[in-house]
C-alpha cells in the first residue's frame, strides 16, 4: 500500500453540506491514477486534505514512502518578471536539466522559452507549467486539470512521455474525460456526491503506454464501469 | 502621460476662474472680493517668481515627507501582510490611528519640534502615510494565490519573494496610490506651512491670507497645481517605465 | 462613461456656487439684518452681546443676527456678497479693501486703542524708548497688523533689521514662555489676562508695550456697512448703529459690570470669569479711554495716520482718501 484515505469526512464552516462523508480509497503503489467525478464533489478539497493545507477534517490518511505531494492546477501562472525558460532554470534542480530539456522538447516548448509567460497559449502555460512540477522532487503529484487546454493529440503525447518518464512515481489526475481516463489510468477513484455511499469507487483502468496494445472491449467496459460507478 | 496631467490641469484651473470672474461681473464685486484680470496680472507679475521658488521649496519637502512615508508604509505593510498576531496587531494600530486628524496633532508637533523644515516633513509624511500604508497593508497581506502556489508547495517561497510577487503584479495599483499620495504629501506640506512653518507657498498663502489678497492666493494655487500636476505625470511616467523595464528585463 | 458621470456632478457644483452668490441679499426680508464680527463671542465684543442678548436691535425695530467671526471671515466681502448688511473690520481691512474698490463705509470706531500691544518681561527689561529695542528678538506676524506697526515703529526710531532681531510669530506662545523670544504681540484686552497670569504663577512680572504711547497710532476695530446700504437704508443704518453703540454704552458702565459679567459668561463659556472680569476691565479702558470721548468716535487722524503707514510700509500702493469713508452715524 502506497497511499490509502479512510472515512474521510469533511465539511466547511458554516456549511450544513458534507463535501465528502466516511470517504475512502487505497492505492498500492505507484503509476498513473485518476480522480474522477462530476464538478463540486470534493475532488479538490481531497486534493487540499492530501497536500496538508486543509486539516480539519475526519478520518485518516495512511502514507507510506511519501515524502512529498505536490498539487498543481491549470489556472497557475508563472510571474511575469522574466522570461519561462528562465523561470524554469531557476527553479530546476541542477540534476534535473536534461530532464527538464527532453520534457521541453518533448512537450514541443523549446520555440517558447523566450517568452513571457503572459505571452504564450492557455495550453501552452498547462504545459510549461507542469513541466516546473515534473522537474520536483516526489513520490505523488497531483494533476487537477493540468492539461485542461491543451488539444487532444498534445494531450495524449504528454500523458504517454509522463508515463515513461516517471514509472516510479504516483500521479493523480483530475479530468472530467471518461475516455482519457479510462485509457490511460491505471485505477480511477471514482467520486461521487457524499449523499451516496460509498462516496468512491475504485475501477481498474487500461493503463495505456507506450509499446501496449490498448483492448478496445476492455477499454470500453471500463468506460461503462465508470459511468455506472458516477 | 505628463501633457495630459497638466492639461487637465489647466483646464480645470481656467474653469475655476472664469467662473469666479463671471460671478464677478455678474454681482458687480469689487477687486477686495475677486480680484479683477488685470490685477492678476500685476499681482503675478510681482510674485511669481518668490512664488515660484516657495512652490518648489514645498515640493522638496512634500517630495522627501513622501518618500519617508513610503519607504515606512512599505516596511509596516510587509510585516503588516502575515496573518499573525504582530501583523493584526499592525493592522488594526494603522487603521485606527489614521482617524486622527493631523491638523489635530499638528499643534503637538510644532511644540516639540518648532516650526522650522522637520515639522512640516513630519506632517507631509503623517497625512501621506496612512492611505499609502493602508494600500501597501492591502496589496502586501492580498496573496496572489496562482502565482505563489508553487512557489508555497515546493518550499520555496521567501517573504523577499513573496513581496516581490505582490508588488509586481499590483504594480499599477501601487503606481496609482504613490501618485495619488503625491496630492496627499503637498497638501499636508501647505497645510504644515499654513499653521506654522516660516517658508514655502503655505506660509506665504497664510500672509496673503492676511492681507485678504485674493490675486495672490490665484497665483499661488495655479503654481501649486501645475507644479503637482508635473510630479504627478513624472511619478506615473516613472510608475509605468519601472513596470515596462521589470517586465522585459 | 465617465464623462456622463463626471458632467452631472460639475454641472450641480457650478449651480450651487452660482446659486450661492445670486441668492437674494437678507436685506430685502423684512429688515432682517446680519452682523458679522470680526472675533468669537468673548469680553472684546461686549457691546455687540449686550445689544442683542437685551433686545436693543428688537427695540430699534430691527432683526439682527450677530454671528461670531474667526480668521476666515471677512465682513467686508460678505457686505458686498450680501451675506452681511453690517460688519467688525480693522482699519488696515478698510484701506486695503477701499484700495480695491470695495464701496464699504465706516459707521462708528469701536477701540480707540488698537487692543495690539507687545507683552515682555518686566524683570529683566524695560522698554520706555523706542531705542530699547535694539538688540532684541521681537516676535511679530509676518503679514499681520503688528508687522506693519512694528515695523513703522522701527523706521521711526532709525531702527533697521540689524540692530533686531525679528522672529515670526504662531498662535502657540512657547518661544516668548521658554524666552527665545523677548517681545511678543498680544491682544492686551483678550490674552493679556490670562498671559499675566500664567507668567505670575511661574514668578515672573510683565509689562505691556502700546504703539501708541509712542506716536504710532493704528486704528482697530469698527463697525463697517456698505455704500448702497448707507444710501438705501439710512434710516436703518442710524437705528443699528445707535442700538449698538447704546450696547456698547451700558456693557462697559461700571455700574453694570456684574450683570455684564453675567450675561458675558452665557457667551464665553471657555473662559474663566475673574480673567473674563479683567477682560471686561481693560475693554473699557481701550472703548472709552477718556471719559470726554463717545463711545463710537471716528478718530479721522488716527484713520489718515493708518492710510499713511500703510503707504510707507507699502501696504497699498497709492493713497485711498480715507476720510471719504468715514460716515459717523450716531
Amino acid at each position: 500500500m502506497l497511499l490509502a484515505c479512510r472515512h474521510i469526512t469533511l465539511k466547511y464552516a458554516g456549511s450544513e453540506k458534507y463535501v465528502l462523508k466516511n470517504f475512502g480509497f487505497e492505492i498500492d503503489g505507484p503509476g498513473f491514477h485518476a480522480l474522477f467525478g462530476p464538478s463540486g464533489v470534493g475532488k479538490t478539497s481531497l486534493a487540499r486534505i492530501l497536500i496538508g493545507s486543509i486539516s480539519d477534517y475526519d478520518g485518516e490518511i495512511v502514507k507510506r514512502r511519501i515524502q512529498s505531494i505536490l498539487y498543481s492546477y491549470n489556472m497557475e501562472r508563472l510571474p511575469g518578471w522574466s522570461n519561462v525558460g528562465t523561470h524554469l532554470d531557476r527553479i530546476t534542480p541542477s540534476a534535473k536539466r536534461d530532464l527538464k530539456d527532453e520534457m521541453v522538447n518533448a512537450f514541443g516548448l523549446a520555440s517558447f522559452c523566450s517568452q513571457r509567460f503572459s505571452q504564450l497559449s492557455l495550453g501552452q502555460k498547462n504545459r510549461i507549467n507542469l513541466i516546473r512540477y515534473l522537474v520536483q522532487d516526489f513520490q505523488v503529484l497531483i494533476m487537477d486539470e493540468s492539461l485542461a487546454n491543451v488539444d487532444e493529440i498534445t494531450r495524449e503525447k504528454i500523458l504517454l512521455t509522463i508515463k515513461d518518464l516517471f514509472p516510479d512515481r504516483c500521479f493523480f489526475y483530475i479530468s472530467h474525460n471518461v475516455l482519457e481516463v479510462s485509457k490511460f489510468c491505471e485505477h480511477i477513484v471514482v467520486i461521487r456526491d457524499a449523499n451516496k455511499q460509498p462516496q468512491a469507487h475504485l475501477i481498474k483502468g487500461q493503463n495505456f503506454s507506450n509499446g501496449h496494445p490498448l483492448d478496445k472491449n476492455a477499454y470500453e467496459k471500463t468506460m461503462l464501469e465508470i459511468m455506472n460507478a458516477s | 502621460m505628463l501633457h495630459r496631467r497638466v492639461l487637465q490641469f489647466l483646464i480645470i484651473y481656467t474653469l475655476g476662474l472664469t467662473l469666479l470672474l463671471v460671478v464677478k461681473y455678474l454681482l458687480n464685486l469689487s477687486d477686495y472680493v475677486i480680484p479683477s484680470p488685470e490685477s492678476l496680472i500685476n499681482t503675478s507679475q510681482q510674485v511669481f517668481s518668490r512664488y515660484f521658488g516657495d512652490v518648489m521649496d514645498t515640493l522638496l519637502v512634500a517630495i522627501i515627507g513622501q518618500v519617508v512615508s513610503i519607504c515606512l508604509a512599505v516596511l509596516v505593510g510587509v510585516l503588516g501582510r502575515q496573518t499573525t498576531w504582530f501583523g493584526s496587531f499592525i493592522k488594526v494600530a494603522a487603521y485606527n490611528v489614521q482617524a486622527y486628524p493631523i491638523v489635530a496633532i499638528a499643534p503637538i508637533i510644532f511644540i516639540l519640534l518648532g516650526d522650522g523644515f522637520m515639522s512640516r516633513l513630519l506632517i507631509a509624511a503623517m497625512i501621506c502615510y496612512f492611505p499609502l500604508l493602508l494600500s501597501i497593508l492591502g496589496i502586501m497581506s492580498e496573496p496572489v494565490v496562482d502565482v505563489e502556489h508553487f512557489y508555497r508547495i515546493t518550499g520555496r517561497i521567501r517573504w523577499q519573494l513573496e513581496i516581490k510577487i505582490r508588488a509586481f503584479e499590483n504594480i499599477h495599483k501601487l503606481t496609482t496610490v504613490v501618485s495619488g499620495s503625491a496630492t496627499l504629501a503637498m497638501a499636508g506640506t501647505i497645510v504644515a506651512e499654513f499653521m506654522a512653518a516660516n517658508a514655502g507657498i503655505g506660509y506665504s498663502i497664510r500672509i496673503a491670507l492676511y492681507q485678504s489678497d485674493l490675486s495672490r492666493i490665484i497665483v499661488a494655487l495655479f503654481l501649486i497645481g501645475i507644479s503637482l500636476s508635473v510630479y504627478q505625470g513624472l511619478l506615473e511616467f516613472s510608475g509605468s517605465w519601472v513596470k515596462k523595464t521589470w517586465a522585459s528585463a | 462613461m465617465n464623462r456622463r458621470r463626471l458632467n452631472p456632478f460639475l454641472f450641480i457644483i457650478v449651480l450651487m456656487f452660482i446659486l450661492q452668490f445670486l441668492s437674494p441679499p437678507l436685506t430685502s426680508a423684512a429688515e432682517k439684518l446680519n452682523y458679522r464680527l470680526k472675533w468669537l463671542f468673548n469680553a472684546s465684543v461686549v457691546g455687540d452681546i449686550w445689544a442683542t442678548d437685551q433686545g436693543l436691535f428688537s427695540e430699534a425695530g430691527l432683526d439682527v443676527l450677530v454671528k461670531e467671526g474667526g480668521p476666515e471671515r471677512d465682513a467686508i466681502k460678505e457686505l458686498e456678497l450680501g451675506q452681511a448688511q453690517f460688519g467688525v473690520a480693522s482699519a488696515d481691512q478698510v484701506i486695503r479693501a477701499l484700495s480695491k474698490g470695495s464701496p464699504v463705509v465706516v459707521v462708528a470706531q469701536l477701540f480707540q486703542i488698537n487692543p495690539l500691544h507687545w507683552i515682555y518681561r518686566s524683570d529683566n527689561m524695560k522698554i520706555d524708548r523706542l531705542d530699547d529695542f535694539k538688540g532684541k528678538i521681537i516676535g511679530i506676524t509676518y503679514g499681520g497688523n503688528d508687522e506693519t506697526i512694528m515695523r513703522t515703529l522701527l523706521a521711526k526710531s532709525n531702527i533697521t533689521e540689524s540692530d533686531v532681531k525679528l522672529f515670526s510669530v504662531r498662535y502657540d506662545f512657547t518661544p516668548f514662555f521658554t524666552k527665545k523670544v523677548d517681545i511678543w504681540p498680544c491682544y492686551i484686552n483678550s490674552q493679556g489676562p490670562i498671559l499675566k497670569q500664567k507668567l505670575a504663577d511661574a514668578g515672573e512680572g510683565v509689562a505691556f508695550f502700546n504703539p501708541s504711547d509712542f506716536g504710532v497710532k493704528f486704528v482697530a476695530n469698527s463697525v463697517v456697512t456698505s455704500r448702497k446700504m448707507l444710501e438705501n437704508n439710512p434710516d436703518t443704518v442710524k437705528k443699528f448703529t445707535t442700538a449698538l453703540l447704546s450696547g456698547w454704552r451700558i456693557s462697559l458702565d461700571p455700574a453694570n459690570r456684574d450683570i455684564v459679567l453675567e450675561t458675558l459668561k452665557k457667551y464665553d463659556k471657555n473662559t474663566p470669569p475673574d480673567i473674563l472680569a479683567l477682560q471686561l476691565d481693560l475693554t473699557r479702558d481701550l472703548i472709552k479711554p477718556d471719559a470726554a470721548v463717545e463711545i463710537g468716535y471716528i478718530d479721522v487722524d488716527a484713520w489718515k495716520q493708518t492710510e499713511e503707514v500703510m503707504i510707507v510700509q507699502k501696504v497699498i500702493s497709492s493713497p485711498v482718501s480715507v476720510e471719504k469713508a468715514l460716515q459717523p452715524q450716531f
